[in-house]
């Protein structure tokens, strides 16, 4: 029990996050309404990907410094489950820009970012599905999944900020800034970023553990 | 080091005059794709049409050359580079080889371009300037992910899944940056866009330098 109670904090969290998300108070903003409790679904699927992708990236580096197959399960596991997230973020944001922008899918930097980030890690997929030594399958998708993230970071982090968005808190766009996530937001929002990221390891955990069961068996 | 990256790009070099069908066929690429263009606008093209066909065409012209750079390099001759130079004097050989080989091409479909779409381009310094920074960035990803897909194995789709989603934040930028070029160019305002430009080719530059040991020991 003692190496478990990630889990039970990740469950618990997630729950307050459904209760108090859906319950709580919340600011009346302009356009938004009570259409801001998407931030606790959705911003939150994106903290958790970058975490997820981030953690990725560190054991894509082990593995090309100490070369251990375990690394380089453990970064693409990461990866899927980051992929998994995101896709989540992309159905929730779509959703949500239905009712608040007018359509599912608009031309918005972060917009394109995302939808590239699943290009790119896509990529990766396929290319651990190109090769066939496991050594090599390693060597290869840990050097593009190096590359990959830097890319990804240039592309969520810098090009949105040159660019204007539709994205609340960006050029003159209600929420989602210091100013419109009041305290009791924040009550709910942090821990949900937290209980989603240990809900994601958590899966992550469970598909390194199945992977490892059959190399038992293989061997 | 300097010597023997220069040794490398003379030799790719070399080797590909060697075989002049290759640059020949690109040009007639670039050359198909602009008059297909131009045949499908029907002579009437607007800046906008102009600056996104002409990135288009570019980007994938590049992809084509740069995805033939590791093509020809069979097992063997790696093994001859693997005893002579280090991996990076090796890459950054390639990178300046597709460097040259991807302005000229730029250079071409400018030519191209203004020739069967007409003269669109009004500050021709700053699209020349957006032109030389496009080839380094694309040459250093393109030449990253064109040795990845050689490792990798014959998929012939590989070169591209790989390199297009790597290279979207520089078009972007870059089509972004370059419709001003034909409208009518601000050096202050358009300052940062280059600044992030260089900023994702010298990015590109340092990550295929340290990763391609990597990459290409076996």
């Amino acid at each position: 029990m003692k190496q478990h109670w990630w889990k039970v904090l990740g469950v618990v969290l997630v729950f307050y996050t459904i209760i108090w998300g859906f319950l709580g108070e919340v600011p009346a903003r302009f356009i938004l309404n009570e259409s801001i409790r998407a931030t606790y679904f959705h911003v939150t699927m994106w903290f958790s990907m970058i975490i997820l992708m981030t953690a990725s990236l560190v054991f894509s580096i082990q593995y090309l410094s100490k070369g251990n197959r375990l690394a380089d399960l453990k970064a693409k596991e990461t990866a899927s489950t980051g992929v998994l997230f995101s896709i989540i973020g992309l159905v929730t944001g779509s959703l949500w820009a239905r009712f608040t922008w007018g359509a599912f899918w608009v031309n918005d930097a972060k917009l394109n970012g995302t939808a590239i980030t699943l290009l790119i890690y896509a990529a990766y997929f396929v290319l651990r599905g190109s090769v066939d030594d496991p050594q090599k399958k390693g060597r290869l998708a840990g050097v593009y999944n190096i590359f990959a993230y830097v890319m990804m970071l240039v592309f969520i982090g810098i090009l949105p900020r040159m660019t204007d968005s539709l994205h609340p808190g960006n050029g003159g766009n209600p929420a989602f800034g210091q100013y419109d996530m009041d305290s009791q937001m924040r009550m709910v929002f942090y821990p949900a970023v937290i209980g989603f990221a240990l809900i994601g390891v958590w899966i992550t955990t469970l598909r390194i553990r199945m992977q490892k069961l059959i190399w038992k068996k293989e061997n | 080091m300097f010597t023997q990256v220069y040794h490398i790009f003379s030799l790719s070099m070399r080797l590909e005059w060697r075989k002049k069908q290759s640059f020949i066929a690109l040009f007639l690429y670039t050359l198909t794709t602009t008059y297909l263009s131009f045949l499908v606008f029907n002579g009437d093209v607007s800046k906008e049409t102009w600056n996104a066909v002409f990135w288009i065409v570019m980007l994938f012209a590049a992809v084509q050359a740069a995805f033939r750079s590791f093509e020809n390099e069979a097992s063997r001759r790696f093994l001859l580079y693997y005893g002579l130079v280090k991996p990076q004097v090796l890459v950054l050989g390639k990178t300046l080889y597709n460097f040259i080989y991807l302005l000229s091409i730029g250079l071409f479909t400018t030519l191209i371009f203004t020739f069967l779409l007409g003269n669109e381009i009004h500050n021709l310094g700053a699209f020349m300037l957006l032109l030389f920074i496009a080839s380094a960035g694309f040459s250093a990803i393109l030449t990253f992910t064109a040795a990845l897909a050689a490792k990798a194995g014959d998929n012939p789709a590989l070169p591209a899944i790989l390199s297009i989603p790597l290279l979207y934040p520089q078009v972007l930028t870059l089509s972004r940056t370059s419709i001003r070029a034909l409208t009518g160019f601000s050096w202050e305002f358009n300052a940062p866009y280059l600044l992030v430009l260089l900023m994702m080719a010298g990015i590109s530059i340092a990550l295929s330098y340290l990763l391609f040991a990597y990459l290409w020991r076996d």
